[in-house]
């Protein structure tokens, strides 16, 4: 976290910094250092590295390269735009589509299987025929991420309404509640745990549907970046490019999705101790 | 029932006393007879009857200072008068210092507690309870059970009471209802008069009155058990 730690003694001390290594961060830091050692091995162990495995080294070095001529902030600031405002979107559609779906019994048990058909059909499968409807623009990425965040949001919320044990249902409609109340102040809430966990698939997914927008979409961003240095024989610029996507999701998911998803459930007093 | 009466319906497992409560309830429908509250017939749920779970019915993500709110909140009384009753409530069921605790934080009998807090604090015309202490231990049971008598007394609530407990029912109603098993219908009813403040465990037990009415349910419901 702070790379001058090492340099000012009394950060190592610090209460985020302790909070870091007693959190599994020495084990983290062990196995990372392990997995470079043990690429850079087989890299200087092969023919022609820079043909099919570059060592981290000279991966590193292709960013430099890259962040000189700021394209790697660009195509970076791009992907991340079109996973932001893909899932916010298709999030923000999936939460109200899943409460009035699971409002009533019958409903859902027919949506049921038509929401996890479409969940089963991965962004990338999907591509194709977006393509042919729209051809290699913007909109076919944003429609596939979309898609993509859609149904595994309806699909949690959908389960978590189904799930809000239905005396709370039953008490409040003995208060006088009206069914919108019974939304906001019953359904709402209990389905609250199933929406974080529910966003995090989502966006997991949505960041995979970006990247494959964009490698055959041929729109600007990390995947097209990959796409287009194998088609000239730039492996480092690949590996580049895998390292980025893996790092990227470890710190959106540690950092964002994780604690907002933990929080959710911890203080609505779901979890079961 | 008349007014500020307390009734306890006792029969054998099975016998539709948490069907009846719900009927009477409204939440669910019925196909003879009618129930009626002050002359107007029962159609669906509503905050004239108040009604106190058999299982933990509050809301986990409410604090207990808004679970007990919360009818008042859907009658739209406005925030100081809500957070004035709420306190009254609070107080009634000993559960001042807790308000701002979370349902996972207290034990099953304090639960209980906010639960009929909660029903009471909308003001119901009658309160409805579905074996509301069935799930405590049996020396919670007998203070929850005390309790309830001394807010009886306080509010003067008409309380109908389903319970599987003999003593309970004894010990609570002003009449019992005694069901025969399985299709439920009204056997007996059993008057207990014995003042609301003389209702103390310690007292009724030594009391020819309590015991003889008591033994007399306990008999009525013991012959249907028999039966099978």
């Amino acid at each position: 976290m702070s790379s001058i730690s090492v340099a000012r003694p009394d950060l190592l001390r610090s209460a985020r910094a302790r909070r870091f290594w007693r959190h599994g961060g020495l084990e983290l830091a062990l196995v990372t250092l392990l997995a470079l050692a043990l690429w850079t091995a087989i890299s200087a162990s092969i023919a022609r590295p820079d043909r099919y495995l570059p060592s981290p080294v000279s991966v590193l070095d292709s960013s430099r390269d890259l962040l000189w001529k700021g394209i790697l902030p660009n195509y970076l600031g791009q992907t991340l735009w079109r996973l932001v405002t893909g899932s916010l979107i298709g999030i923000a559609l999936g939460i109200p589509f899943g409460i009035l779906v699971g409002l009533n019994r019958t409903v859902s048990e027919m949506c049921y299987p038509i929401l996890n058909f479409f969940q089963s059909i991965s962004g990338i499968a999907l591509l194709p025929i977006v393509m042919i409807w729209w051809g290699t623009t913007e909109k076919t990425v944003f429609a596939v991420v979309l898609y993509t965040c859609f149904f595994p949001i309806a699909f949690s919320v959908l389960t978590g309404v189904r799930s809000t044990p239905r005396i709370y249902v039953n008490a409040l409609r003995t208060l006088g509640a009206s069914r919108l109340r019974i939304v906001r102040d019953v359904l709402l809430p209990g389905a609250m745990p199933s929406i974080a966990t529910g966003a995090r698939l989502s966006i997991g997914y949505a960041w995979r549907a970006v990247i494959a927008g964009e490698m055959l979409a041929g729109r600007r961003g990390i995947g097209w970046m990959i796409f287009s240095a194998q088609q000239v024989d730039r492996t480092a610029q690949v590996v580049l490019g895998m390292a980025l996507i893996g790092v990227l999701w470890i710190l959106l998911d540690r950092y964002v999705l994780r604690p907002i998803e933990s929080d959710t459930i911890q203080r609505w007093g779901l979890v079961q101790r | 029932m008349y007014d500020g009466e307390f009734a306890a319906v006792v029969g054998p497992s099975g016998c539709g006393k948490t069907t009846l409560l719900n009927i009477l309830a409204g939440l669910l429908p019925y196909r003879h007879g009618t129930v009626q509250v002050d002359g107007v017939p029962v159609k669906g749920p509503g905050s004239d009857r108040g009604v106190v779970f058999q299982e933990h019915a509050i809301l986990p993500w409410r604090t207990v200072a808004r679970n007990i709110g919360h009818g008042l909140e859907l009658q739209g009384v406005p925030r100081q008068e809500r957070r004035r009753r709420v306190r009254e409530f609070v107080e009634l069921v000993g559960l001042a210092g807790f308000e701002e605790r979370y349902p996972h934080e207290l034990s099953g009998g304090m639960k209980q507690r906010v639960a009929l807090a909660r029903t009471l604090c909308a003001n119901p015309v009658i309160m409805l309870m579905d074996e509301p202490f069935a799930a405590v231990d049996a020396q919670t049971r007998i203070t929850l059970q005390e309790e309830l008598n001394r807010i009886a007394i306080a509010t003067r609530k008409t309380i109908l009471l389903v319970t599987h407990n003999v003593d309970e029912a004894a010990f609570l109603g002003d009449r019992c209802f005694v069901f025969t098993r399985r299709p439920g219908r009204l056997k007996a009813t059993v008057t207990i008069h014995i003042p609301r403040d003389r209702r103390i465990w310690k007292e009724v037990v030594a009391d020819p009155a309590f015991t003889a009415r008591r033994d007399e349910i306990l008999e009525l419901v013991r012959a249907e058990v028999r039966v099978e």
